[in-house]
């Protein structure tokens, strides 16, 4: 052991390894941006990556049918006494609409979310190994016009943000992670704003949590949270949630509440990014 | 040690290499067992690396416990270069061991790729989740770090496996003078 030690051997091991610590050093200063040794591995990687995790998907999919019968048996006999409910509901909402159509002859209404500037629709290449908060890569990257920290949606609501982008893979945070907060707003009660942050607790259900609710607030289970647009690091009124239960958070100070993300993020196929609307802030990545 | 002839050194060479292709076969699918599907998946490049450098010289084993590194680093989403550190050290310090101190065997290469496993997984856990206080952390650590270096240990033995069957079909065998052979055998 101490010839090694004192070996030409261990100093080129010993210069190797510095210079691995450099190249990390260096990552850390890129800001978001992957270091071009990791952008050149992922594209080299990408269609291998794609086809494999199509055919894992599938294999995933066939075993879930097999092992999960009893819960979808279960879960069946459930949804057909909720579309028994959802029917009576449809003709309300026909009803509904009909009188509504009358009203919108007397409203101009602007079309929603005009301001936006959307990416090409982005495939899901796979999600990363491991993460407890189901971060998920893109295929599209800064080639494409994303950069760091821009909004990742599907029509039914918000799914997260960039936070590595390389030159066509981008990795995409969740709203089920802690490391990223939504200011938000109950579209039935706006006066009802609080914090969704992800929480390890409710991500393993696939939900995230609404915290920092005043006490006197008038949030019901199944309202819907949308943004609350104050950061500027995410559009206005974007759909994040609804409540699923609400109680008193760890300090019993202010309230807190389970959300149900509007979009299921631990199977996703492909989603849009917004890459510019009104009101983005350009240094936006101090507030997530 | 024996003259080579021209044939044996071809030969050498030829082995040498598509060894060295099959070793970093062996590894992208371990890379893209680990990148697909949305399961917990054990870390598979972790027993790669170190079946590589059980048998390997050191500096091949440091540059592809690197590349392993590097991997984990994409397909798990870290800071690039971090897992690349750590592995070329672990693959460092296990080709020192079998240099020095350990055979070559299953036992020894289960004891180590458990030893480093478990460090990579830890330190993992401790950089990416307990250092930043989240509520209920030790969660991740049981439902995810323990379960990840469980699933890593029990696969290595499919990547030992492979492994061993590329250095039983391609490892250059020692040549001995029969002078060397006869002092051996009288050992």
């Amino acid at each position: 052991m101490r010839d090694f030690l004192k070996s030409t051997r261990f100093k080129v091991l010993l210069g190797f390894l510095a210079f691995l610590v450099g190249i990390m050093i260096y990552a850390v200063t890129k800001g978001g941006y992957s270091v071009s040794g990791a952008s050149f591995i992922h594209s080299l990687t990408k269609p291998f990556r794609t086809a494999s995790n199509g055919i894992s998907m599938r294999v995933e999919l066939a075993l879930d049918k097999l092992t999960n019968a009893n819960d979808y048996y279960k879960e069946n006999q459930e949804l057909k006494a909720q579309i028994g409910e959802l029917n009576k509901q449809l003709a309300d909402y026909d009803s509904m609409k009909t009188e509504l159509q009358e009203l919108r002859k007397f409203v101009v209404i602007k079309e929603q979310h005009e301001d936006f500037i959307l990416s090409q629709p982005c495939g899901v290449i796979g999600y990363v190994t491991n993460d407890p908060f189901k971060s998920f890569l893109i295929d599209k990257g800064e080639d494409d016009g994303i950069t760091p920290n821009c909004p990742v949606v599907t029509p039914e609501g918000l799914v997260g943000i960039t936070v590595n982008v390389s030159a066509n893979v981008s990795t995409v945070r969740t709203l089920l992670s802690p490391d990223l907060s939504i200011a938000a707003v109950c579209s039935a009660s706006p006066a009802d704003t609080g914090i969704i942050e992800g929480d390890i607790l409710s991500s393993e259900d696939g939900n995230t949590r609404l915290i920092h609710v005043s006490t006197e607030n008038k949030l019901r289970v199944g309202d819907l949270m949308v943004t609350g647009g104050t950061s500027g690091l995410f559009p206005k009124d974007y759909p994040i949630g609804t409540v699923k239960s609400i109680g008193l958070d760890t300090s019993g100070l202010s309230v807190a509440a389970d959300i149900k993300p509007c979009v299921d993020v631990t199977r996703l196929t492909s989603v849009i990014v917004i890459t510019d609307f009104t009101g983005k802030k350009e240094d936006g990545a101090d507030e997530n | 040690m024996r003259i080579k002839t021209p044939r044996e050194k071809r030969l050498l060479y030829f082995k040498t290499t598509l060894r060295w292709v099959l070793y970093y076969a062996v590894i992208f699918i371990c890379f893209l067992i680990m990148v697909s599907g949305t399961w917990l998946k054990p870390i598979l490049l972790v027993p790669a690396a170190i079946a590589v450098a059980v048998n390997n010289n050191m500096y091949a084993s440091a540059v592809t416990g690197a590349m392993c590194g590097f991997l984990i680093d994409i397909s798990c989403d870290k800071l690039f270069g971090y897992n690349a550190v750590l592995l070329a050290f672990f693959c460092i310090l296990t080709t020192l061991l079998f240099e020095l101190y350990l055979r070559p065997r299953f036992a020894n290469y289960m004891l180590i790729t458990a030893v480093a496993s478990y460090i990579q997984c830890r330190l993992d856990y401790k950089f990416y989740y307990q250092i930043w206080n989240y509520a209920n952390v030790e969660r991740i650590f049981v439902k995810y770090t323990l379960r990840v270096w469980v699933y890593t240990v029990a696969a290595s033995l499919l990547v030992y496996l492979a492994v061993w069957l590329i250095n039983k079909l391609l490892m250059p065998k020692e040549h001995l003078t029969i002078e060397e052979a006869i002092r051996i055998i009288e050992k």
